[in-house]
């Protein structure tokens, strides 16, 4: 057996809002999967479907040969998850929170206490075992709570937006654990995120969603060869000869793909960028279009992303209002 | 399937006492309310109404004495009833939902951590009686054993019916509601603070389908002889009332989805 995840179809519907829209994908052993798309594109359902703690509305999901809905529990024994929103108990220590996890799903003692000394080490944690998980930093939460996922040696880790809401520097240092997880145990990572960059630099293979759609789905590499080996973005002031200066692009044959981004701003996809470059500027001369501003890079997913859905990502909007409201629910108590 | 039960229980039961042993300023909190009701509200009611013929209305004894079983029973209420409510905290914000997807049965995990939530409320209860000894040293500390019992029958019940109330609410906001209409009601129904015996019909009523009026009323003749019920009518009501109301929190909180 060679997919660990098998997707066929899958649909979730919440009342009227179709989540997920009928997708099917594979993830194979041992790779690092992606799930790729803005907030609300329906990655954490088809997470927690997976998961098991959402039933899909129609189709079939199987994780680790079991079947989500027929038996949760042959699925949740070889599954670690780490959800997005913290789950760790703050009130108890590191190590509480590893112990009582381990318990729960039923690891024997003597290797239990060997798994949480070796996944410490791993996240290095040692030295804040023993210390009350509401005094850890964001990063730290972040890796007790990888530690905790591994504790009972699941086959598939589940990441639902690992990085989200961590600072730059603590962001690489959560990669490193998670490439070095793979490395180390062979295990099958999905994970889900709206970075660019998370996606391309972890992931083997990517599936792009957005509105409950996959609308790509590939290694990072190739996804990107679809918009040619490099790009430029010609930003330019226009008059009234712009248009014939667009379709004098799209006719030249160095040029393999040109799109309009915004107003004034064109794209262009290229295998040399450095020699296209200096034709670009004679085509701009004999229309009188001036060029404001050139540059060009490799593409990014963030390209991809564009070129397929004409958008670019939006920002993360968690919500500190419901973490707010708990607050001052808690203040006000009982005793009224 | 089921991963050993009571290893199960037995750490769910440790996670809330841990929880409760670590977070002080609760410590503090759940004695603090309950001594105040008892010095302030105890001691005022006690010297205005200090006539032979309240004794009698009370069954022989001064208001003082009367009221401190159905603090203590007030303040195992409050606790359990809280804490048996707090899973919905538990469930949109945290460690539930880690539990949730652990291959445990779920009935084993929330029987565990109802067992944890009433043993804090029993202990806090328990602290109260200490207090309470000191004001008024003729309570029957012989009787303690039976007052756990009781207690902890009285803590299990509200957590259970906090569970219930929880895996069926939806938002926070349903919270406030639910503690002034359900809460404070059963609180008052209950005998904690005036006999039951005196009151118009339809209050009585209310009363006696009010579990914790059996609580109050085995606490009462525990402690100071007083009581309205016989001692077995008492706990076997609440021992079929607990059990019964577990079977059904359990069933509608294994229901529970994260949707």
């Amino acid at each position: 057996m060679n997919d660990v995840v098998e997707i066929e179809n899958l649909t979730k519907k919440f009342e009227d809002v179709v989540a997920v829209d009928n997708i099917s994908f594979t993830v194979k052993k041992g790779e690092i999967f992606g799930f790729l798309g803005p907030n609300g594109a329906g990655k954490t359902t088809t997470l927690n479907i997976l998961v098991t703690i959402m039933k899909p509305t129609s189709g079939l999901a199987k994780v680790a040969g079991y079947d989500v809905v027929k038996h949760p529990d042959k699925v949740r024994e070889k599954i670690g998850v780490v959800f997005q929103d913290t789950t760790l108990d703050k009130e108890l220590t590191g190590k509480e929170n590893l112990w009582i996890h381990g318990k729960v799903y039923g690891v024997p003692s003597d290797r239990l206490k060997k798994s949480i000394q070796k996944l410490l080490v791993f996240t290095e944690l040692v030295d804040w075992a023993d210390v009350q998980v509401k005094k850890y930093s964001g990063g730290m939460m972040r890796r007790l709570e990888i530690a905790r996922a591994l504790i009972h040696n699941p086959e598939i880790l589940f990441l639902d937006e690992p990085t989200l809401g961590l600072d730059p520097q603590t962001r690489v240092h959560v990669w490193d654990y998670i490439t070095k997880l793979r490395e180390e145990r062979g295990i099958t990572i999905f994970l889900t995120t709206h970075y660019m960059d998370e996606a391309e630099k972890l992931c083997d293979r990517v599936a792009i969603i957005d509105h409950g759609k996959i609308i790509s789905i590939g290694k990072p590499e190739e996804l990107i060869r679809l918009i040619g080996e490099e790009v430029i973005y010609v930003k330019t002031i226009s008059n009234l000869r712009f248009e014939e200066f667009i379709c004098s692009l799209q006719k030249a044959e160095f040029i393999e793909e040109v799109r309009l981004v915004g107003g004034e701003t064109v794209r262009l996809s290229v295998k040399k960028a450095s020699e296209v470059i200096p034709k670009i500027f004679e085509v701009a001369q004999k229309f009188d279009i001036h060029i404001q501003e050139i540059r060009y890079h490799k593409p990014t997913l963030e390209d991809i992303f564009l070129h397929l859905t004409g958008k670019s990502l939006r920002e993360e909007e968690a919500g500190p209002m419901d973490h707010l409201r708990i607050a001052s629910i808690r203040r006000r108590g009982f005793h009224g | 399937m089921v991963s050993r039960p009571l290893t199960t229980i037995y750490v769910m039961w440790y996670r809330q006492v841990k929880r409760f042993i670590r977070a002080k300023s609760r410590l503090v909190g759940s004695i603090a309310s309950p001594l105040l009701w008892m010095f302030f509200f105890g001691v005022g009611f006690a010297s205005t109404f200090n006539l032979p013929s309240t004794k009698e209305i009370l069954g022989g004894v001064d208001y003082l004495s009367f009221l401190i079983p159905g603090i203590i029973m007030m303040t195992v209420y409050f606790a359990s009833f809280v804490s048996g409510i707090s899973i919905i905290w538990d469930r949109e914000f945290g460690f539930l939902k880690e539990v949730l997807i652990a291959p445990t049965s779920r009935a084993v995990l929330i029987f565990g951590r109802s067992l944890g939530d009433s043993t804090v409320a029993v202990v806090q209860g328990l602290v109260i009686l200490a207090i309470a000894y000191f004001l008024v040293p003729g309570l029957m500390i012989t009787t303690l054993p039976l007052m756990v019992v009781s207690t902890f029958l009285v803590a299990l019940f509200f957590t259970e019916m906090g569970i219930a109330i929880a895996s069926r609410m939806r938002s926070m906001e349903g919270f406030q509601i639910v503690s002034t209409f359900v809460g404070l009601p059963i609180l008052f129904l209950s005998g904690a603070f005036y006999p039951v015996d005196t009151l118009p019909f339809w209050m009585k009523v209310l009363a006696f389908i009010n579990p914790l009026t059996y609580g109050v009323d085995i606490a009462r003749k525990l402690l100071v002889g007083v009581g309205f019920f016989p001692l077995y009518i008492n706990f076997l009501v609440l021992c079929v009332l607990t059990v019964t109301l577990t079977f059904i929190a359990t069933w509608i909180f294994q229901r529970t989805t994260i949707e």
